[in-house]
């Protein structure tokens, strides 16, 4: 098995689950985090001890929301990953809800060895923080990245969602001015998409609430994307954005189809076998289940799946594809390339390819295209 | 173990589809003893498992049963279930040829229905003796009564013949079964004659070769014996005559008045041929049983694997189904837009869609089937006549002379509130009026005179949407009748698609075109590019729509867990694709395809 130098930690907690969001968090169970704290602390050491794990270059704790954890809680689960063993110049993240951001709390995470925060900004609009049902204003959200940068922190990150139903092409070219007069070295911007089992989604479904049309969603991501180029930041995945020396080096080896490591409830880790093949293998969700299982000295495994080496290939295309500063990745693809290349999806240069503006508003269409083309490859071998 | 003839019977169920035939016939085979309840898969005569799930007969089934009647005596019953639609007429007026009464079936809340009243024509035309019976007795909505009188007056059978049953809860079993041995009258055929069998139907045995369903009319079939196919002259030797009780059971010998099958080494169904007459080579018969017609296919198409590596198992499954199905002709075809293929002909759209869904499910292809035409004769200017079951195999319009399409009398029945409805819907489609009668229990028949080509577009379903279900249908083929017809074209993305070319009735030829242009744009869907759709009446284009690029696909987060998810949807979006058919660079759906079917 490839060595891993990458991990991931869940922390599915929230105090409001917003409309949106379909990520594995539970509001009201906070009461559980000093036992779920330890159940985190403890599998990490058990998969230290078992896989060929790190010095680690990546550290992000994602949620639900870990800037719920205390100063000291995340001490405890960042002790754990300094005995895996923690490479000096390590990228170690932390999401953030700015309701979290208090001065105090900005000593903790420093103190704890955090050294990038990643804020969930989403909007700056009143309305559209109601309607997405942000419980912080966007004057929190400014004063939270302040409140970060000058506590410390010299890698911070917004996570902004356009798209939102209501908010103008202005009003969001708003949003993101005032994010980027706060001197953010990197920036996510996300569509708000509708996920199925979502409250949004069934207000969707019901006719209750509708979504701007797609012709509206580019021009809002086309608009945002050429105004982040001129303020100097690198278009370098689909919805990522990064001033020169910053992108998030986690994800960045995640889409570089490097493996990682994911602890905590309904977290996926990703292996890559010697054959070539890659194994994923995923936690179980419910927090309740993932402590118990966890404190009784189990894998809390939910499931996994191993995917042919030429499979394999094929979704390190599909997910390499979507990285804008070219990537090798379709290199066992050549005839699907020539075709997206002359659909004018793709743009090939010296066997890197990168997706063209067309690409990029059809890059499923593309990944698809070598997702087919492995399970055809797959299938000729055997 | 032989039965005396007077106490032999054979009986066929005759019903409008769902109105419970193979329900009743599984309930009389209960009842005798011939199956165990313990083994009653429900519905027994209903054997192919497509037959089951759809509810509907497509072979004939044949059972000899034994039962004990009132009088003391046991008589020999045999029973023939028919298939149950307009596709299968042919066989089931075989079917009813051997026997010499029949169980008339009438859904006590539906009433009688244009199946009903076409079968007991048949019933009648056989000269059998009608045991009318109402069924479904036991629902909410049945009204009996009402239907009893209805028998009376629109078939003319006497009320107090009329037995109420209900096959599902097994009322009225033994009152049919004591009808039938009392009205239905035993066969006169003298076993001592020269042989004459009619063939009722027949059905591929992997091992054993054709089993041949026969009743015998005349002379005894003896196993061992050396027959003779009357109408086809071929010869065989008899290896296995026995009878079903329900599973095939063999005897010594078949006499007069027996139904049975025999087995002769025969290896394929073309010469076991529905209709034809068994008889003894040594001794035959001075002439065949009446009543024998060369079948032959009502509606043609084109079937395509999508996957053009599919196509030689294509071929070798079409021959195998044809071993079963002697109803069924192919012949290769070749599309510039679909590539290798077949052209096959069907007794009817519901024996396209068998032969369609056997193919898939028991051959394991995946196919795309091109929207049904009929068979139009086409006079050239040369003086020839050609057929044309493909329309882009049309001659050019200006080496035409005429062209002639086939006609059906149409006999449609209906409560009178729907009338209108359905005189609209048939002046629409081309028909010419012919007659109206009025009978009781607010029921009306009209009958219409119409191309059978509109018939298979769609008309059956406009007919019961727009009779809000109590519309039913029946027709046969009447012969050809010349029509101003032309050609109309589509093409995709700029080129010609010859799988979606059409035969229309030149008045309605824009407006079609316009509707088919309008319903792909529709179907097909959305591209990379912007697809223009167009439709063009001899290089003249008629209408033009277009299929707009595909705006946006792009998931905004892949994370972790979303990989997965990812791959997995976009995996079987693609497997959603296999049945889209690439035609240049458009894909395009199965159901693009049988749009022109549809266009009201």
């Amino acid at each position: 098995m490839e060595r891993i130098h990458s991990l991931y930690l869940h922390v599915p907690f929230c105090t409001w689950v917003c409309k949106y969001c379909d990520f594995n968090a539970y509001a009201v169970l906070e009461g559980l985090i000093p036992p779920y704290v330890e159940a985190l602390s403890r599998e990490v050491a058990v998969a230290a001890a078992e896989l060929p794990i790190g010095p680690l270059e990546t550290v992000f704790i994602g949620g639900g929301t870990p800037s719920l954890l205390t100063g000291a809680q995340v001490r405890k689960v960042m002790d754990g990953v300094r005995a895996i063993g923690l490479a000096p110049s390590a990228e170690v993240t932390l999401e953030a809800n700015p309701s979290n951001v208090t001065g105090q709390a900005v000593e903790g995470w420093l103190g704890a060895g955090i050294n990038r925060l990643s804020v969930g900004v989403q909007s700056l609009q009143p309305d559209a923080l109601r309607f997405l049902e942000r419980l912080h204003s966007g004057t929190d959200a400014i004063a939270a990245i302040r409140t970060a940068r000058s506590g410390g922190f010299a890698n911070v990150s917004a996570d902004l969602l356009y798209g939102v139903p209501g908010v103008s092409l202005d009003a969001w070219l708003d949003t993101l001015e005032s994010v980027l007069d706060e001197g953010v070295q990197h920036l996510s911007a996300y569509e708000l998409t509708v996920e199925s089992g979502t409250r949004l989604g069934q207000e969707v479904r019901t006719g209750l609430v509708q979504m701007p049309g797609a012709d509206d969603q580019l021009e809002q991501y086309w608009a945002a994307a050429a105004r982040l180029e001129t303020a100097g930041y690198r278009h370098y995945e689909i919805s990522n954005w990064a001033q020169p020396g910053f992108p998030c080096r986690h994800n960045l080896s995640a889409w570089n189809y490097q493996p990682y490591l994911g602890v905590g409830a309904g977290a996926h880790s990703m292996f890559r076998l010697d054959d070539g093949s890659t194994e994923r293998r995923w936690k179980v969700k419910g927090p309740h289940a993932y402590i118990k299982q966890v404190s009784a000295g189990g894998h809390a495994v939910d499931g996994d799946e191993t995917l042919s080496p030429e499979r394999a290939r094929g979704e390190a295309a599909m997910i390499g594809v979507r990285l804008l500063d070219g990537t090798s990745s379709t290199r066992d693809f050549p005839e699907q390339r020539h075709d997206l290349v002359g659909a004018g999806l793709l743009l090939e240069n010296a066997g890197q390819v990168r997706l063209t503006r067309r690409g990029v508003e059809l890059a499923n269409q593309v990944g698809a295209a070598f997702l087919v083309e492995a399970a055809s490859a797959e299938q000729g071998k055997r | 173990m032989s039965t005396p003839t007077k106490l032999t019977r054979a009986i066929s169920v005759i019903a409008h589809v769902d109105h419970g035939k193979t329900t009743l016939s599984d309930r009389l085979l209960e009842y005798t003893g011939t199956v165990a309840q313990r083994d009653m898969v429900e519905q027994v005569l209903d054997q192919l498992d497509l037959e089951r799930e759809r509810g509907i007969t497509i072979k004939a089934q044949a059972v000899r049963m034994l039962y004990k009647a009132d009088d003391g005596n046991t008589y020999q019953i045999n029973l023939i279930d028919t298939p149950g639609h307009v596709d299968f007429s042919y066989e089931v007026s075989r079917a009813l040829a051997a026997c010499d009464g029949a169980i008339l079936v009438v859904d006590a809340s539906q009433g009688i229905e244009a199946q009903t009243l076409a079968n007991v024509h048949q019933a009648l035309d056989h000269h059998l003796k009608i045991v009318p019976v109402v069924n479904k007795i036991d629902l909410p909505q049945a009204n009996p009564e009402l239907v009893r009188e209805e028998i009376e007056k629109v078939i003319g059978l006497p009320a107090e013949s009329v037995i109420f049953a209900s096959a599902r809860q097994g009322i009225g079993t033994k009152e049919i079964l004591e009808a039938v041995v009392r009205e239905v009258p035993p066969p006169t055929g003298d076993p001592d004659a020269p042989l004459q069998a009619l063939i009722f139907d027949a059905k591929f045995d992997a091992y054993r070769g054709v089993v041949t369903y026969i009743r015998v009319l005349e002379g005894t079939l003896r196993k061992g014996m050396r027959i003779q196919m009357m109408q086809t002259g071929k010869s065989f030797e008899v290896d296995e005559v026995g009878i079903f009780r329900p599973d095939r059971t063999p005897v010594e010998d078949l006499s007069a008045g027996e139904v049975g099958y025999l087995i002769a080494n025969i290896r394929n169904v073309r010469d076991s041929r529905v209709g034809d007459t068994v008889t003894d080579e040594a001794r035959p018969a001075a002439a065949p049983l009446p009543g024998y017609r060369h079948v032959t296919p009502m509606v043609f198409a084109g079937l395509f694997p999508t996957d053009t590596e599919q196509y030689q198992q294509l071929k070798e499954a079409l021959e195998k189904l044809q071993l079963n199905d002697a109803a069924l002709v192919y012949e290769p075809e070749t599309s510039a837009a679909l590539g290798f293929g077949f052209r096959c002909g069907f007794l009817g759209l519901l024996h396209m869609e068998i032969v369609q869904e056997r193919l898939e499910r028991e051959f394991n292809l995946t196919l795309l089937g091109t929207a049904p035409t009929v068979e139009y004769r086409v006079k050239l200017r040369t003086g020839e006549e050609i057929p044309v079951d493909n329309p882009d195999h049309l001659p050019n319009p200006s080496e035409i002379e005429a062209i002639s399409e086939p006609m059906v009398l149409a006999t449609i029945v209906v409560p009178s509130t729907y009338v209108g409805n359905m005189m609209e819907l048939s002046q629409e489609r081309r028909g010419q009026f012919l007659n109206m009668e009025y009978e009781p229990g607010d029921r009306v028949v009209i009958t219409y005179r119409m191309p059978l080509a509109e018939i298979i577009h769609d008309y059956y379903d406009q007919l019961k949407s727009r009779s809000k279900g109590y519309a039913s249908l029946d027709y046969e083929l009447v012969g050809f009748e010349e029509a101003d017809l032309v050609k109309l074209d589509v093409l995709v993305a700029g080129s010609p698609v010859d799988a979606l070319s059409m035969i229309v009735d030149r008045s309605k030829a824009q407006q079609q075109g316009r509707r088919l242009a309008e319903k792909l744009k529709t179907l097909i869907p959305r591209q990379l590019f912007e697809v223009p759709i167009q439709a063009a009446i001899g290089g003249k284009v008629v209408a033009r729509e277009t299929v707009p690029a595909m705006r946006k696909d792009v998931t905004a987060k892949c994370y972790g867990g979303d990989v997965t998810r990812k791959r997995k949807l976009l995996e079987k979006q693609k497997e959603g694709k296999k049945r889209l058919k690439r035609v240049g660079n458009v894909e395009i759906p199965q159901e693009a395809f049988m749009a022109v079917l549809s266009l009201d």
